[in-house]
């Protein structure tokens, strides 16, 4: 039995975040992590509950001034089937492709993947390559207020983030890559659709003549959050795509990976796979340029 | 007779082998079915059950006030409500216990008006434990001091079995080559997607009506009724379509006379269902085992002996699990021909959850020994692993040392035709020398086969199906079948043969088989034998019928019976197909006749089999069959993981009957077996299940799926119908070595133990290019 | 304890229907519990399985997930909704006439999916259709005739 006293629907987002003030409210979206979270008791409802579904201006797509701005309401087949992100950031579309079933992408937002701040969270990777930023809004002051957050600084626990109660994530944005940056997204499993992921890794950066530069690399559920690593993103910044290394890079996964034995899989194969990841998705960038 | 008979002639043709639509997929299709998960019956209440979540307890008390209090709840049972109400196979269970042996054991149970309240009063049950020690593992179980489990099962021995045939010594001595292995396989569970459910009331006069999911509706009474103190006799079953079974209804679990405790102290119906968790949790298991065995052979790759020594975890109760025994030694004895056998098994009692029946039923962990000790001989023997198979592969009219009489044998055709559309010899060779070369993807191909009852299985008093069939005035016939309808097909496969022997549109059979108070008997869809038993009760059903209507078509037209058929719904002259008389008109002139006649015959049908008596020396099944699978894998070195991309298999399965459904029951047994030995594990640790939802059990998906190659090779068996055999468990079983010796094939790596998860694998590569490095 | 209830208004298979529902409560329990359509079904409850998908203002969901206050003011398809009074849609009649229907319990959703699947994309090869029904676990068929059939409605150009 729930708790909730009010529910809303607003169509507004200055509705939606003054009725979400006093930071006592449960935010629905895509209600795909909400209904598991709260059916397993893992979570509580809070005595607001606000469908945000419905905020205008929330679902869209642009590109401005150099930036991509994606609406948190976006879900994963929107960015599955952009064709903004296809063209300019299909590192995206690869993890979203990889995400879970037709059914649970339909209905998965953007920015619910990115609070629910799994350990694993598959959509997070990418965007941490692209060095995202998310943006925050609240009531306040009789108005509107926004924040911007890196998203690398967004997480501090599994399933915790800075955002606060009365906040809601309203986008998420990155620069547009440079035409020379490339970016890879990997996910373990054979049948990565079903699987919480066991590993995940995403790696981009900008290459230039052979040269890796702005190395940005991240890694899914060997953590308590997913991360940068910076490890590995130190043997490959400035330094030139080869055999050489590339084999230091995997060889510092190690200090960046800390994963940890669960139901789904060791420590061991955690760290295996990260360092298989990493070579592969290196292998496969410097094959491709040339 | 006024009207005029048409001169078209009516060709004679046959339904044997062709595709045949299930009759009851198109509500299926449409969503309006009501399966027995989608019942509602007027004053139906919904119970839930309070599961202990601990391995290993006593029960100090129990204070259920609250929950008693709650407005909506009707009842709320413990222990006491069961005490004395032992049932199971030994009588080592009770419906709410009094004592918890394993996690999901049964503590209380509530009926409420709503599922909510029913929740609701759950957790305001208050049970204080006394937890002790948990015994996991059957080593454990049998060591010296273990902690009893059950009273009255020393040292927490349970069913033990032997068989013994030979001189083990001498055939030790006389072989060249043994093959020696211990394997482990693991705990699966079923995955009906209809999650158990059974829906129960109490007639005023006491007698039980029960809606249930079982696969066996009369030896089920005979097991439910203890646990309830009532009579077998005043129970009815009812079997509304269900999502699945799978061999894991063929018992009576306790929900059930939950359900029927609950319905009987409200006075109203009672709904149980579990929810997935609980699914995983609550429902029997395939049956995990430690084989150790052991297969010789001489130099010139003749089969010596082959010995078992089986530990099996038999949980915290005894259903199906523990009896597989009966069928593993078959295996050990009948795979090939092996004049010397040696089988011992023993069960123990743990803290583990219980195992029931599952598709294959000890043939599957069994042939997952077999098969590749097979193979390790082959390698050995340095002999092509067609020719080892062949060699010992049994023929038409042979005998095992268990005295299976393999009538009809077609193991070699099924080995060569296997081998022959997958190129299979050149390929492993091939393959195998590849292993050693760079290279992060490596080829496989990997054969095995396996044998199994395709005639029923003669393990109770009779192993019979009744039938029933009218022919009404309209010419539509009802069968009448003890056989049940668990979404394999049967009802198809009775509807052709009916629709075959009388000559009518098969949309004019309809069967009915789903209330114990009007179907007769049947032992149950277990051994692969429903369309071979209760095929043949249909068909001699559908003859004696054909044989009275054809004798009174007779009697009103002067021809003689041997000289008309019965074709298109007419009664037709057998040589020119001329048709003589509408059949519904026939009947009507029988029935509205002087000496009114109607059409309505019975049936038992007996297979001709021996039962299985205390020293496993019987034909105990009418028919045997075989099935050999290859299949071909990529297996990723680096990640571990095993992509299937070709399955290859070749069965005898007598005759096909209906080709459409004989194929899903194959891709569909395949489908089970390929989650077994990759990917399907139930993880446990101290006897909780960490594992229980679909996201982390891991079922095979459609993307998983690899192409099929079905081969049917027809050896015509004498006994079933229209010279048909049972199919449906052998791909199941065969599957799963096929492919440990495919990954073996491809990376010189056996693994005796299941599942070959990506991390296993990987781990396993790694480790052996390690101990390279190191040399 | 009282919950929250809310009226919602949505199209349900063509027709208006007005219902008062909890606000947790999801959209699967609101079909088969209170509109008694139980043509779609519960198999897992955590959007793992597909037993429970229906079509959402045209693209398919789990159910099981989805919170019926979400339905308010649009279009929902089940099961019961695909075929017309004369025939059935020619993806149900695909899985009959192809024999990929067994016990049947996974097909609601099996279906569902497939129907949403190929409306989308035209042309499909086995692999893609193989990748559009991961969401759509079946232990009775492997899957080989839903397959067969939903690519034979490719080929069929329906």
């Amino acid at each position: 039995m729930s708790e909730i006293q009010h529910y809303l629907a607003p169509d507004h987002l200055d509705e939606a975040l003054k009725a979400m003030a006093d930071g006592d409210v449960t935010v629905l979206c895509g209600g795909t992590d909400l209904a598991l979270q709260t059916e397993s008791g893992l979570r509580k409802y809070a005595n607001t509950l606000i469908n945000i579904r419905r905020i205008d201006g929330l679902s869209e797509i642009d590109e401005e001034d150099g930036k991509i701005r994606i609406g948190a309401l976006t879900t994963v087949t929107d960015i599955k089937e952009n064709q903004v992100i296809n063209e300019l950031a299909p590192v995206l579309v690869a993890a979203a492709d990889q995400f879970a079933s037709d059914q649970i992408r339909n209905a998965a937002s953007l920015g619910g993947n990115i609070c629910n701040a799994s350990p694993a969270g598959d959509m997070i990777i990418p965007l941490l390559v692209l060095d995202a930023v998310v943006e925050l809004a609240c009531w306040q002051d009789g108005g509107v207020q926004t924040r911007l957050v890196a998203l690398n600084e967004f997480f501090t626990a599994p399933g915790k983030t800075v955002k606060r109660d009365h906040e809601l994530l309203t986008a998420i944005i990155f620069d547009k890559p440079a035409a020379d940056f490339v970016a890879r997204f990997r996910k373990s499993g054979p049948r990565p659709a079903l699987e919480i992921s066991m590993v995940s890794v995403g790696i981009g950066g900008n290459l230039e003549n052979g040269v890796f530069h702005n190395v940005r690399v991240a890694l899914g559920a060997v953590a308590p959050t997913p991360l940068r690593a910076r490890h590995v993103e130190a043997a490959l910044e400035g330094k030139s795509l080869d055999a050489e290394n590339i084999k230091a890079a995997v060889a510092s996964a190690g200090e960046d990976a800390t994963p940890i034995d669960d139901v789904r899989g060791s420590a061991w194969y955690r760290d295996h796979l990260v360092r298989v990841f990493i070579e592969e998705v290196l292998n496969d960038v410097l094959e491709q340029r040339n | 007779m006024d009207q005029k008979v048409t001169a078209a002639a009516i060709e004679k043709t046959s339904l044997i082998g062709q595709r045949v639509k299930k009759p009851d997929a198109p509500d299926k299709a449409t969503g309006k079915t009501r399966y027995i998960n989608d019942m509602v019956l007027p004053q139906m209440l919904i119970g839930k059950i309070l599961h202990a979540g601990r391995p290993h307890a006593e029960i100090v008390s129990i204070d259920v006030r609250a929950a008693e209090k709650l407005p909506g709840v009707h009842a709320v049972l413990t222990g006491k409500d069961a005490a004395g109400l032992k049932f199971g196979f030994v009588r080592d269970n009770v419906a709410l216990k009094d004592k918890v042996r394993c996690e999901h054991d049964e503590v209380a149970a509530v009926a409420a008006e709503t599922e909510e309240q029913a929740e609701q009063a759950l957790r305001l049950i208050k049970v204080k434990y006394k937890d002790l020690p948990g015994i996991f593992s059957p080593e454990d179980g049998r060591k010296e001091g273990a902690a009893l489990i059950h009273d009255n099962f020393p040292e927490n021995k349970s069913l033990h079995f032997e068989f013994k045939h030979g001189d083990l010594a001498a055939a030790e001595a006389a072989s060249d080559f043994i093959a020696d292995n211990v394997f482990k396989v693991h705990h699966v569970t079923h995955c009906c997607m209809g999650t158990s459910c059974a829906i129960a009331d109490f007639d005023n006069n006491g007698k039980l009506t029960i809606w249930s999911q079982t696969q066996y509706p009369y030896n089920y009474k005979m097991d439910l009724a203890p646990a309830l103190g009532i009579h077998p006799g005043d129970i009815k079953v009812i079997q509304p379509p269900i999502g699945g079974a799978f061999g894991s209804k063929l018992d009576a679990y306790p929900y059930e006379p939950i359900a029927a405790l609950l319905a009987r102290k409200t006075g109203r119906p009672v709904k149980v269902m579990y929810t997935r968790e609980e699914e995983f949790k609550s429902s029997p298991t395939r049956q995990p085992a430690v084989i150790h065995m052991r297969t010789g052979c001489t130099r010139d790759g003749t089969l010596t002996f082959r010995s078992a020594d089986v530990l099996l975890d038999n949980g915290a109760y005894t259903s199906w699990g523990p009896t597989i025994p009966v069928v593993m030694m078959r295996t050990t004895s009948g795979h090939y021909r092996v004049p010397v056998i040696d089988f011992n098994a023993q069960a123990i009692y743990t803290n583990n959850p219980y195992a029931g029946s599952f598709r294959g039923y000890g043939n599957v962990q069994t042939t997952y020994a077999t098969a590749q000790q097979m193979d390790m001989l082959a390698e050995q023997l340095d002999m092509d692993p067609i020719d080892f198979h062949l060699k010992n592969a049994q023929k038409s009219g042979e005998t095992t040392p268990q005295k299976s009489f393999l009538r009809e044998c077609a193991l070699d055709d099924c080995l060569k035709t296997a081998a022959e559309a997958t190129d299979y010899t050149k390929k492993h060779k091939q393959y195998s020398f590849a292993r050693e070369q760079a290279g992060r993807y490596k080829k496989g191909i990997g054969l095995a086969s396996s044998i199994h009852n395709a005639g029923g299985a003669k393990i109770h008093k009779s192993d019979g199906c009744g039938t029933i069939l009218k022919v009404d005035d309209y010419a539509r016939v009802t069968v009448i079948t003890g056989a049940s309808e668990i979404g394999q097909g049967i009802d198809a496969v009775i509807s052709l043969i009916v629709s075959e022997e009388l000559g009518v549109p098969l949309e004019h059979v309809s069967i009915v088989n789903n209330d114990s108070d009007i179907a007769p008997w049947d032992v149950g869809v277990h051994a692969s034998r429903t369309t071979f038993i209760a095929g043949n009760g249909a068909r001699r059903a559908a003859q004696q019928a054909r044989t009275q209507i054809l004798k009174a078509a007779s009697g009103f037209v002067g021809i003689p019976a041997t000289e008309l058929d019965l074709r298109g719904g007419f009664v037709v002259q057998e040589q020119c197909g001329t048709r003589v008389i509408k059949l519904e008109k026939l009947l009507r002139q029988m029935h509205f006749h002087p000496k009114p006649e109607l059409v309505m015959v019975t049936d038992y049908y007996e297979p001709n089999s021996e039962p299985e008596g205390a020293d496993h020396i019987s034909d105990h099944s009418a028919a045997y069959s075989h099935a050999v699978h290859i299949a071909e894998v990529t297996v990723d070195t680096y990640t571990g993981e095993v992509k299937v991309d070709k399955v290859t298999s070749a069965q005898d399965v007598g005759r096909v009957i209906n080709r459409m459904g004989l194929e899903g029951q194959i891709e569909g047994g395949i489908a089970i077996g390929l989650g077994y030995v990759l990917s399907e594990e139930m993880k446990l640790e101290n006897g909780m299940l960490q594992n229980p939802c679909f996201r982390d059990y891991k079922v095979i998906t459609a993307p998983e799926m690899p192409e099929l190659d079905l081969y049917f090779i027809e050896s015509d068996c004498a006994e079933g119908p229209y010279g048909a055999k049972g199919a449906s468990e052998l791909p199941t079983i065969v599957i799963a070595p096929a492919i440990a010796n495919a990954v073996y094939n491809a990376t010189g790596i056996r693994f005796l133990d299941s599942p070959l998860t990506p991390e296993k694998v990987a781990q396993a590569i790694w480790e052996k290019q390690q101990a390279a490095e190191r040399h | 304890m009282m919950s929250l209830n809310k009226e919602i208004n949505f199209k349900l298979n063509g027709r208006p229907v007005s219902v008062t529902v909890p606000v947790t409560m999801k959209t699967l329990s609101m079909l088969r519990d209170v509109l008694d359509l139980t043509g779609t079904k519960y198999a897992c409850g955590e959007g793992e399985c597909g037993a429970c998908t229906i079509r959402l203002d045209g693209i398919t969901v789990n159910s099981c997930l989805m919170y019926a206050v979400e339905c308010d003011g649009r279009e929902l398809v089940t099961i019961e909704g695909l075929k017309t009074e004369k025939a059935l849609h020619p993806m149900q009649k695909a899985f009959v006439d192809h024999g990929a229907i067994q016990c049947g319990y996974c097909m609601p959703g099996m279906i569902m999916q497939a129907d949403y699947l190929v409306e989308n994309n035209p042309g499909l090869n086995r692999e893609e259709i193989q990748r559009g029904l991961e969401g759509n676990v079946c232990r009775c068929t492997g899957y080989t005739k839903v397959l067969d059939a939903v690519t034979a409605v490719v080929e069929s150009g329906e």
